[in-house]
């Protein structure tokens, strides 16, 4: 903190244009970056920028993976219903419509058609932001879940419902667990990339990790700390993430010996 | 449910079924009474299996009647869910469930269904894989088993529910010769206990042995049926004749 407050906050600009003696190398590159240190992260408490929106990030994913399961696992089964028996072909008609859409425009577009066309009395944004991320990565979770339910051969409905089983708790009990398990790497897929869309959430002045990172930027004027920062976070969201998911996959792989 | 003495158990009238354009099963009418075990035979592609399917309606009729137990389960208002509940079926590719150990194949649809404990449920199940010689593979998974395990497992899962009949679906074709025995084996005292059995095979000495009827289909229909010795010894059909001389 002493040396940061000797240099004062011009360091940064002086870096560069500075021929420093050889000697004194290590040590400006050192000041430099705890000078960095405190502009990016200490002074004003900036770092509760990157806590806070790392906080609204999470926030927003968790949720939209939530409501995008369920809006998946239905839209999904109606699809290979409708596949599997030609039925409910109204219903399969307006899951193409709505895969069609959503698939077919931009998430930052949807984002702020509902913010500001939808719901535009809406006053707290955080639940607009986990609508419009929620209904999108429905659209994907659907075809992930329909592929799923399609690669388990049939002869696994037959028997659920030679024992008395209804289609719907043929599917929940035997259909269903399977082809989670055949299709867990594909959603972990869908939500690491849910997880980084949400970055596009400034749009509609949400503060989430990448608005804080800039917020930092447009502070201290060097967009170096702050971008990887922002960047390292989201890595490290992603990495842990993927490996939870991979113990899952151990667990529900028990079957298979 | 009790039915009235004589009354059979299934009664198929007028049964038809076709695949588009394609007539598969043609105006069959077949009584099936308690404790009768009918072997259905005939040549690939005659229908035995659609008609088998059709029994618990995996395959949906397209014409006539099918009476279980005295209710018309074509009907649209028939809960049929309910009426599978006392028709077991067995399947030529086992159609274990994967995910779930062999105890809880056994016991997941008497526990939903019929409202069994855990404990009741396991227990009847414990009984069954006794008598079929595999309980100490109740905490195993279906990979885990051989084909000939696997079957005789599946048997036990429909005879969990307590049937009324048992409906085969070429049982033993996905078998290795060796492992065709235990399954039969099953079967045959299945057949000892009066359970009522529709079999659809290629296994002609065991419908000899074991069958009370045998019934040749042909081109979407049953042309001849015969209790087993004069089916085999003294069969009258053509058509069964020349079926005969290339499989006996």
């Amino acid at each position: 903190m002493r040396i940061a407050f000797r240099k004062g906050r011009n360091s940064f600009c002086v870096k560069g244009l500075l021929q420093p003696e050889r000697g004194e190398t290590k040590s400006i590159m050192w000041e430099n970056f705890s000078e960095a240190i405190y502009l990016n992260f200490i002074k004003d408490d900036r770092w509760k920028y990157y806590t806070d929106g790392l906080k609204v990030t999470l926030i927003i994913t968790l949720f939209a993976v939530l409501l995008g399961v369920v809006i998946g696992l239905v839209v999904g089964t109606i699809r290979a219903t409708h596949e599997r028996t030609h039925k409910l072909k109204f219903c399969n008609f307006l899951c193409g419509i709505y895969l069609t859409v959503i698939r077919g425009t931009p998430v930052v577009v949807q984002l702020m058609i509902i913010f500001y066309i939808i719901l535009a009395s809406a006053r707290n944004k955080i639940p607009v932001a986990v609508l419009a991320f929620g209904i999108n990565s429905g659209a994907y979770v659907a075809e992930i879940f329909r592929s799923g339910i399609m690669s388990i051969d049939n002869g696994q409905m037959e028997a659920g419902r030679s024992l008395g089983f209804n289609y719907i708790q043929t599917m929940w009990y035997v259909i269903m667990p399977q082809a989670f398990k055949n299709v867990l790497p594909a959603l972990c897929n869908e939500f690491i990339a849910l997880l980084k869309e949400t970055s596009v959430s400034g749009y509609i002045a949400l503060q989430d990790l990448t608005k804080a990172g800039d917020i930092v930027r447009s502070r201290t004027f060097n967009p170096f700390f702050p971008l990887l920062t922002v960047a390292a976070i989201y890595l490290v969201c992603v990495i842990v993430l993927t490996q939870g998911v991979k113990l899952l996959e151990r667990r529900l792989r028990q079957s298979e010996h | 449910m009790s039915i009235e003495e004589g009354k059979p158990l299934i009664q198929v009238k007028g049964l038809g079924k076709a695949f588009g354009k394609t007539q598969v099963l043609k105006d069959i009418s077949v009584d099936i009474h308690k404790g009768d075990v009918v072997f259905v035979v005939g040549p690939s592609g005659s229908g035995k299996s659609t008609f088998l399917r059709c029994l618990n309606r995996l395959e949906e009729p397209t014409e006539g009647n099918i009476y279980f137990e005295g209710v018309d389960i074509l009907d649209k208002g028939t809960d049929i869910d309910r009426h599978r509940q006392k028709m077991g079926m067995v399947f030529q590719s086992f159609n274990l469930f994967p995910h779930m150990t062999i105890l809880k194949n056994l016991t997941i649809a008497p526990m939903k269904l019929q409202k069994k404990s855990r404990e009741e449920a396991e227990g009847a199940a414990m009984e069954l894989l006794a008598r079929v010689g595999l309980a100490d593979r109740a905490e195993a998974y279906p990979s885990q088993l051989s084909g000939g395990q696997k079957q005789r497992i599946a048997i036990v899962r429909a005879l969990c529910m307590k049937p009324d009949v048992m409906l085969f679906d070429e049982p033993t074709s996905a078998l290795d010769p060796e492992m065709v025995g235990e399954v039969l084996n099953v079967m045959r005292d299945l057949a000892r206990d009066k359970m009522t059995m529709v079999v659809v095979t290629h296994e002609m000495g065991f419908a000899r042995e074991i069958a009370t009827r045998v019934m040749f289909m042909d081109g979407g229909n049953f042309v001849e049926e015969a209790p087993p010795e004069e089916f085999f010894g003294n069969p009258k059909n053509d058509r069964l004749k020349s079926f005969l001389s290339k499989v006996l």
